[in-house]
Formats: C-alpha cells, structure tokens, sequence
C-alpha cells in the first residue's frame, strides 16, 4: 500500500490554464457520447486540479468516470446501497489523495480502479457473511458465465474489444480471472471455487492477465 | 527476485492476495521494479474488464459525493523523499546507516530513525508494562472465533520456540506471536475501531537502538478485528508499536502509540 498509490508526485510542473480549460472540453465531450473514459491526459489534469481543492473539475472527473467506477463496485459488491457508500468513499479517497496519484506508474484510469477494487474488495471480505458465503456457488456460475453481464456494455466498441481479447483466454484462465476481479474473490478461494490444486489459481490468474494485456495492448 | 514472489504478480493486480500474502509482497515490491512494472501492467489489463460492468449510479449519489468532498481537504504531495526509504541498513546488525542515495538498489529493509528519540524511550516504557508468555507451540486467542482458519499468528504461534506478548487498553486487545527462529513476528487485534477518514493504523518496530521501523499498514474490519504478518525481522526488535498515521502511513511515526509491546 504505502508504495503504490500514495507514491510521491514527481515534482511535475502545474498544467497552465489553457491546458486545463481543454482538458474541460475534452471530458465534456466524451461525456457527451456516453463514453465512460476520457483520455489519460484529460483525467490526468483533472485529478491535478483536483488536488488543488478544484472542485469543478472533481465534479468532471465524476461524471467522465462514475459509471466505470460505480459498476465496478457494483458488481463486486453487489449490493445497492453497499455500493453507493462504496462508491462514495472511493470518489472521497480519490480527491483526499489525488496530489499523490504519480503518472509515471500508470494511467489516472487505472489509479481509480485500482482504488474502487481494492475498497470493494476489502469491503465484501470485512463484511464478509454467511450470507455470500452461502451464495457462492450461485456466484460462481454467474460470473463464469460471461454473457449475463452488463447489457449495456453490449453497445460500446471498448466492450466488445475487451470481450475478444477475453475470447483469447483459454477457458480456466478466463474463469480465474473473472473470479478474482469480478468476483473479489481471494486466490485461494479462487481454486477452492474452481477445484483447482492450491497454489494453481495464482498462475492461471497471472497466465490470464498476461494473454489479456498482450492482446489488448493495455499501456501500463 | 523471488520467483515465488514474482509468480503473485498477477493475483495482487486483482486484489487476490489476503492480507498477509498482500503485506508479504508489497514489501517485495519495494525492491523489485521488475514486479512493480508487471502489476502495472496486469491492473491495466484487469480494469479493462471494467468497461464490461459498468452501470449509471443514482443522480443522488452525484450530490452527494459532491457535497462530501467540499467538507474534505485534499492532502498535500508527499514530499519528494516520503515514498522512499530515509535510511536503509544491508542486514539487521549493520554497524551504520546507509546513505539514501545508496537506496537504488532497493533494500528490503527500510528503517527511519526517529527524530524524537524521546519518544521511543517513552514506547519502551510503556511496553515494559506488557506481559509476555513463552507459548511454545499453540496461542489460543480468547477472541478469536475463527478456529477453522489458521491466522498469521496461529502460523507463527506453531513455532517450536513461539512466543506471544498481549497488552489491553480499554476495549483494545493487542496480541503479538513472533518466532525468533522463523524471524517472524504477527498481531491480532480486538476492539480497534476503523481508522478515522484520511487516517490510518501503522505498526512499528522499535530496535533497542531507538530506530523506528514500519512493520507495515493495519485495516481493522468492521467488527474491530484484524490480524496480520508484521513486515521485518523481530530479531532486531525490542517492541511492537501501533500508531495512526496519516492514509497511507509515515516513514516514521507522528502520534503517541496506541500500544505498545516488549519483546522478551
């Protein structure tokens, strides 16, 4: 943790207002076409701003990202109002902490998410009941199963690129993956879930992720 | 690099690792840019699945996300040197600091000294007052109800020559087990609240040299509990301190501590 997202901004020079101003037009636009994702630079500059006590732009930033953050959290957690206060504290950890959000170690798209799983995953396990644990073969077979997700996302093209590249996967390595990120599941659980020898579902996690960054071609 | 290590990459992208394996490699991490260029790599390639999931959240949870972030103030940059290692040694023992520029290399082992040794002279006090119990073998944690799982500290407590100190304040629990041949140390905790907003739990340990060590970060859940490897060696260690910081914790440690316990 203490090395990863707080990691030290790298002295990089204040954005002038004119780069900022179009970073504005940028989002907006993107908003506009019901595009969940700005550029990388744009969100960058937001989240600059942001850390300056900007609040407009947080309320940009908001809107070019919640719905990629929300039904992250959503699917995770699953629960409605759960994830409302997840999703709440997630957009508050993002603006008390955006001056620490270094572009050097990867995308500000990447630094939100990254920021939304890891609180909805340690909310599903601190919160951890009987209840999800009873429901776990439910869950399993939903999130296996990757047809029943998101009707919307049938629409966008990122969506159905995404959907490819996971059509790349071999079988196991696509339901570990699922199960880890969609799931919140631990590794562990991971095999357990798919009756794998413990100790296997780490590597068809990371075998997965690799096939999916080099056919997406994700930058860091 | 540890291969081993290495291999968790991918589960780590996705938050697969529980907290011990998570505290495990982040300490790796510290050290291995190969890795650190990896997870950055594989989270990318994780939260593109996110473009599958998404959903419209509530116009009211707009307001109010708005509205709580104007009573918020965001926190500075961190200093230049904060995310790095102050001062570094090679190996437990090491007769004198190393200089930060020599931190290139990535030690495992990051220590800082305290600027106000009085204060740890206090935490050494203070932990004189805990007692500690050889336990050779089993602790049995009175609130721990989890007995199906085998926690950090059971681990550690399964050591031939394991030994468990516990303090209680108030309706706070703290129990360290740590192993002088394993060279690991872990806590259990009870009737810790979740850390305030912006704030954070920090574990420390305390050498006899009056160093300062982060032992690493500490999450409660809900129910106040939590329970983790501490990042180090307690073989260097005379006390196992517990302090909140600032999110995302301090290269030393700003507040009195919570608790502290002496290691026989």
């Amino acid at each position: 943790m203490m090395g990863d997202m707080t990691a030290s901004f790298p002295g990089a020079s204040a954005p002038g207002e004119e780069a900022a101003s179009l970073a504005a037009t940028a989002v907006s636009a993107a908003t506009a076409s019901g595009r969940a994702t700005a550029s990388g630079q744009v969100l960058a500059d937001l989240l600059r701003r942001c850390s300056r006590g900007d609040e407009a732009a947080f309320a940009e930033l908001y809107d070019a990202t919640s719905r990629r953050l929300f039904g992250l959290v959503l699917r995770i957690v699953r629960d409605h109002a759960m994830s409302e206060e997840v999703t709440q504290e997630v957009y508050l950890d993002v603006w008390r902490t955006s001056a620490r959000f270094d572009p050097s170690r990867g995308s500000a798209l990447s630094w939100l998410m990254t920021i939304a799983h890891r609180t909805a995953v340690d909310r599903v396990r601190s919160s951890e009941s009987s209840r999800r644990r009873d429901d776990t073969h439910a869950a399993t077979h939903q999130d296996v199963d990757f047809d029943t997700t998101a009707e919307a996302a049938q629409a966008s093209l990122e969506a159905q690129r995404v959907r490819r590249a996971l059509a790349t996967l071999t079988d196991a390595q696509r339901a570990a993956v699922e199960l880890a990120y969609l799931g919140g599941y631990t590794h562990t659980e991971v095999a357990r879930l798919l009756d794998l020898p413990l100790g296997t579902a780490k590597t068809r996690i990371r075998d997965g992720l690799i096939r999916l960054r080099d056919t997406l071609g994700v930058p860091a | 690099m540890n291969a081993d290590l290495h291999h968790l990459s991918g589960a780590y992208a996705v938050d697969a690792l529980d907290d011990a394996e998570r505290a495990a490699f982040e300490q790796h991490l510290a050290g291995c840019s190969d890795c650190r260029a990896e997870v950055a790599e594989l989270s990318a390639a994780a939260h593109s699945l996110g473009a599958l999931t998404e959903a419209t959240p509530p116009p009211s949870l707009r307001a109010s996300v708005l509205s709580g972030i104007s009573q918020v103030r965001p926190l500075p940059p961190l200093p230049a040197d904060a995310g790095a290692p102050v001062t570094a040694v090679p190996s437990p023992g090491a007769s004198g600091p190393v200089t930060p520029e020599s931190d290139a290399a990535a030690p495992d082992d990051v220590v800082v000294p305290l600027r106000r040794r009085s204060r740890v002279s206090t935490w050494l006090a203070a932990a004189a007052a805990a007692a500690v119990i050889a336990v050779g073998g089993a602790v049995w944690s009175p609130w721990s109800d989890d007995a199906g799982t085998l926690s950090p500290v059971d681990q550690v407590a399964a050591a031939a020559d394991a030994m468990s100190v516990t303090s209680t304040k108030g309706q706070l629990n703290a129990e360290v087990a740590y192993s002088r041949q394993l060279g690991q140390a872990a806590i259990t905790v009870a009737g810790l609240p979740p850390a305030p907003e912006g704030k954070t739990y920090q574990l420390w340990f305390v050498g006899a040299d009056e160093i300062a060590r982060s032992a690493g970060l500490l999450t409660p859940s809900e129910d106040g509990r939590g329970s983790m490897l501490l990042d180090g060696d307690p073989n260097s260690a005379a006390a196992v301190g517990l302090t909140l910081e600032p999110a995302g914790g301090s290269p030393a440690p700003t507040t009195d501590p919570l608790v502290v316990l002496a290691l026989a």
